[in-house]
């Protein structure tokens, strides 16, 4: 279903035009769109003889668009326009209307450019965002791929960037499994951005979707990466911040993800790290949720009991299952050369009576061991599990 | 009557050039052989009169006969003085020389009772002793002639007996026939060969662990000694095993030196004696003392530390090791020889190889401490115990300290992992060692692992936010001194890998995440990974 076989719908049509003409995320047009309809806010920058600051600023790049054509060169480089009106719209997306600006970015998108098989709302349903600094450590790399992995055997799709580091460490792990994934790019999804990620993204457009605010064609600058944060925040349930330096762009995903309300996730590193040091501020400061693997980051985001994580312990060990008095009574029979049952009393300060109830029951356990009507500790590991009565 | 041969002793990888000298003169009727010679040279005796009469010559029986070993002061062994003590006794006997015809020729070989020659261990050694006094001719047992032709300069002669040394230094027309000697090692009774396997590892069967394999390059640039850690089955042995196909060939003089090393165990193949590639080297941990640090009984034989010269000795589940030779380990890691100290005789042997340390987590291997599906069975004590082996002196030796984690599923099917083939890495690590054989021109030093510290900081220091940088790390009490100087050892390492002129801050970075088990940034790695 191409833009060129079917008649051009003037609400899709006028969403092409102000995708192509204005910045994305730009919270002037997105909020007025919003409010008042795509075809009506192109009405009034169109208006001949009108002034003011938002027709001045795209007046020039407003002259030159042609929607039929611009879908239909999309069409043939495989490349679809998402619009809201559209099955395909993930409604979560919506939520940026709600959500407050950062960095005058902010509001839901004109359309998605869409590159790739998968139907954006079904892989917008269940999905996690895992997120962090281009300049990753190993580890990092490491916790993000598997992170990856374990979303993508739970069937959850991973949103990220195309960035070196910890964006296509989790994108890795992810398809190593067949796992979903959406690759959000702050330029056109034509575009390779790094350029070492070509096949990673040809990739991704095989079996998941890339997709952008911008228009086939547009250039990565930097403000465009914080509008394209705000998408990965609103595509996904949760986002994961693995690893971030104080001054990461991970961090301004984050800031997005708390202001949709998702939940927020951070993955601790050793606190003499630099990378890790944006992650201890968002857990310290901002209330992240700590997680150190996929389960926990699928049992933050999943509905409440679908992903649940076991509370992790030690094998518990015999003396753990004593009483507190069979614990007193232990600390009192000595190592090596043993003690008679006063003895032990008194050291233990019980009375001789339950001091002989308890080492009957350590006996049993195999805790302590008897010779000559002395006791003393017994020899060999004491890490069996023993009923203890 | 009185004549003079020459043969080598060796003692150590040290060779001396010997005049045997004999007299053979009127007196109460004997044979005396002098000149601290050990219990296989005295024999020589016995062996020498047989073969030489079973030869149709005639032992002077009737006669007093000295034998000295010149110089006197100096410990001799082994058997191959035979030839030497023969051919010496025939010349104060009756068989006629060509003047001056002993005088420039080194005499090596044992001899049988019926007088031929069998092979001796140690044949390159001496050849090269003998060269480097200016004697260029050498007499040696047939199979063993290769191997004293690879010293440059060296015409080496290969007899089957002793008539035909007789033969070749009177050069008589006639060399009479002699049945050919036996080669120097025993046969193999097993096809099966261990090493065999290893010429087919390559880099590119390693998934994952971009970290250790960056720290295997670096390890392999400079020649650092390393330490990986990990849980059982991690992939310790693997990385370690690989390590020599990243090494680039030795130089003509390394492959001399490391073939004598062998050539001192006598386990040279005759065909092709000469060692071209790096050696590697993984003796168990049950290993005796002295199988891995060199010595026997009678003589001192090297080690796997002096066999792993110039290669790679990999010690798996080194806190295994007896503490006695952990301990005994410090003087090749700092200095690159190791000495054998014994009551009248000091071996040194050269033992400049990489040390790569494989260590478990615990004795059991299955230690983990973020695992939940830990399954330990080591009491807490068992593992301190164990991991108090890793520290000490040994670590404060090692450059480099990786965590190999083992390959996660997700690794495995990562269809978009493009790990590099030893090839490519070993395109690198040889312009790297490049650049340090330039800059190193006319010091005995050949990479950063060996150059001295002060020497080093002196002649090539980092650069000067570098330098600043590791001062505060030291003063700070985060280093010790020599820390500093591992660390400035292997920022040059980096520096080398990527072309610089100098170790910067960058390059100073790695070095002290790579000596802290610190994992590494991706963009240090190579950025793509």
């Amino acid at each position: 279903m191409t833009s060129s076989t079917r008649r051009l719908d003037p609400d899709r049509a006028a969403r092409v035009t102000l995708s192509r003409v204005g910045e994305p995320g730009d919270p002037r047009l997105t909020g007025l769109v919003a409010e008042l309809g795509a075809l009506t806010v192109l009405a009034a920058l169109r208006e001949q003889g009108a002034r003011g600051q938002l027709r001045d600023d795209h007046a020039a790049r407003l002259e030159r668009v042609d929607p039929g054509a611009e879908l239909e060169r999309a069409a043939r480089l495989g490349i679809r326009f998402v619009t809201p009106d559209d099955e395909e719209w993930p409604p979560a997306l919506d939520d940026l209307a709600h959500a407050p600006c950062l960095h005058e970015r902010g509001g839901p998108p004109m359309g998605l450019w869409v590159k790739g098989p998968a139907r954006l709302a079904d892989l917008a349903e269940r999905s996690v965002a895992v997120v962090g600094s281009r300049s990753a450590t190993t580890y990092g790399a490491s916790v993000a791929a598997e992170i990856g992995a374990a979303l993508g055997e739970a069937g959850h799709t991973v949103v990220s960037g195309a960035a070196f580091g910890i964006d296509q460490a989790a994108h890795r792990g992810a398809l190593a499994v067949e796992g979903p994934t959406v690759a959000v790019l702050a330029c056109g999804v034509d575009r390779a951005y790094p350029a070492a990620h070509r096949e990673l993204l040809d990739y991704i457009a095989d079996v998941g979707a890339v997709v952008s605010e911008a228009a086939p064609g547009c250039a990565p600058t930097r403000i465009r990466f914080l509008a394209r944060n705000r998408l990965i925040a609103a595509l996904s349930r949760g986002t994961v911040v693995v690893e971030a330096a104080i001054r990461s762009g991970a961090l301004n995903t984050a800031n997005w993800a708390a202001g949709l309300s998702r939940a927020l996730m951070g993955v601790p590193g050793p606190v003499t790290s630099a990378p890790s040091a944006g992650v201890h501020q968002l857990i310290r400061g901002r209330g992240a949720l700590l997680v150190t693997n996929g389960a926990e980051v699928l049992e933050a985001v999943a509905p409440a009991g679908e992903h649940t994580v076991p509370l992790q312990h030690e094998p518990p060990q015999a003396r753990d299952l004593l009483t507190p008095e069979q614990r007193q009574v232990l600390d009192a029979v000595p190592l090596r050369r043993g003690a008679v049952t006063a003895k032990i009393a008194h050291t233990a300060g019980l009375a001789p009576q339950r001091v002989e109830d308890a080492l009957s029951t350590l006996h049993a356990a195999g805790l302590v061991e008897r010779s000559d009507g002395r006791w003393r500790l017994a020899a060999g590991p004491r890490l069996a599990v023993a009923p203890v009565g | 009557m009185w004549a003079s041969t020459r043969t080598v002793s060796l003692q150590g990888a040290v060779g001396h050039v010997v005049d045997v000298q004999v007299d053979v003169s009127q007196g109460q009727i004997a044979t005396n052989l002098v000149g601290r010679a050990d219990a296989s040279i005295n024999e020589a005796r016995d062996r020498c009169r047989a073969a030489i009469e079973n030869s149709d010559y005639r032992w002077p029986t009737s006669r007093r006969i000295t034998i000295l070993l010149s110089p006197a002061d100096l410990p001799k062994r082994g058997p191959h003085f035979d030839l030497a003590i023969a051919v010496g006794v025939l010349a104060a006997g009756d068989v006629e020389f060509p003047p001056g015809a002993l005088d420039d020729v080194v005499l090596i070989g044992e001899l049988t009772l019926d007088g031929r020659l069998r092979c001796v261990p140690g044949v390159l050694p001496m050849a090269m002793s003998a060269s480097a006094r200016g004697i260029n001719r050498v007499i040696v047992p047939e199979p063993q002639i290769n191997e004293a032709a690879l010293v440059p300069g060296v015409e080496a002669y290969g007899a089957r007996s002793l008539r035909q040394v007789v033969a070749l230094l009177t050069g008589a027309e006639v060399v009479p026939e002699a049945p050919p000697v036996e080669p120097p090692t025993g046969q193999l009774l097993l096809s099966w060969r261990g090493e065999a396997r290893l010429e087919d590892v390559d880099l590119v069967d390693v998934l994952g662990m971009e970290d250790a394999r960056f720290a295997l390059e670096v390890a392999a640039t400079g020649g650092h000694h390393m330490l990986l850690t990990g849980p059982k089955g991690a992939g310790k042995t693997t990385l370690a095993e690989r390590l020599p196909t990243i090494l680039p060939d030795l130089s003509p003089e390394e492959s001399l030196e490391l073939t004598a090393i062998h050539s001192l165990c006598g386990a040279l193949p005759s065909a092709t004696p000469v060692l071209t590639r790096p050696p590697f080297r993984a003796p168990h941990h049950s290993a005796s003392r002295a199988g891995i640090l060199g010595g026997g009984s009678g003589r001192v034989r090297p080690g796997e530390v002096s066999k792993a010269h110039l290669g790679v000795l990999f010690l798996d589940e080194f806190p295994l090791l007896p503490s006695d030779v952990v301990e005994a380990l410090r003087q090749p890691l700092e200095s690159g020889e190791i000495t054998i100290a014994r009551g009248d005789e000091d071996a040194t042997y050269p033992a400049a190889g990489m040390l790569v340390l494989a260590a478990n987590p615990c004795p059991c291997g299955e230690y983990h401490p973020y695992r939940r599906d830990n399954r330990c069975t080591c009491g807490e004590v068992k593992r301190r115990e164990y991991r108090r082996k890793l520290s000490g002196p040994i670590a404060d030796r090692i450059d480099i300290t990786r965590f190999v984690e083992p390959v996660k599923k997700h690794e495995l099917r990562d269809k978009l992992a493009r790990p590099e083939s030893s090839a490519a890495v070993l395109a690198r690590v040889t312009r790297a060692r490049q650049r340090q054989r330039a800059r190193y021109d006319g010091t005995p030093w050949r990479l950063n692992a060996h150059v001295p510290g002060p020497l080093l900081r002196e002649s090539w220091p980092l650069d000067e936010a570098a330098t600043q940088r590791l001062d505060k790390e030291v003063y700070g009490g985060q280093l010790t001194r020599r820390g500093a100087t591992r660390v400035h050892r292997l920022s040059w390492s980096v520096a080398d890998l990527r072309g610089l002129a100098k170790p910067g801050l960058d390059e100073l970075e790695v070095a002290l995440r790579l000596r802290s088990a610190t994992p590494l940034d991706l963009a240090m790695i190579g950025g793509a990974a």
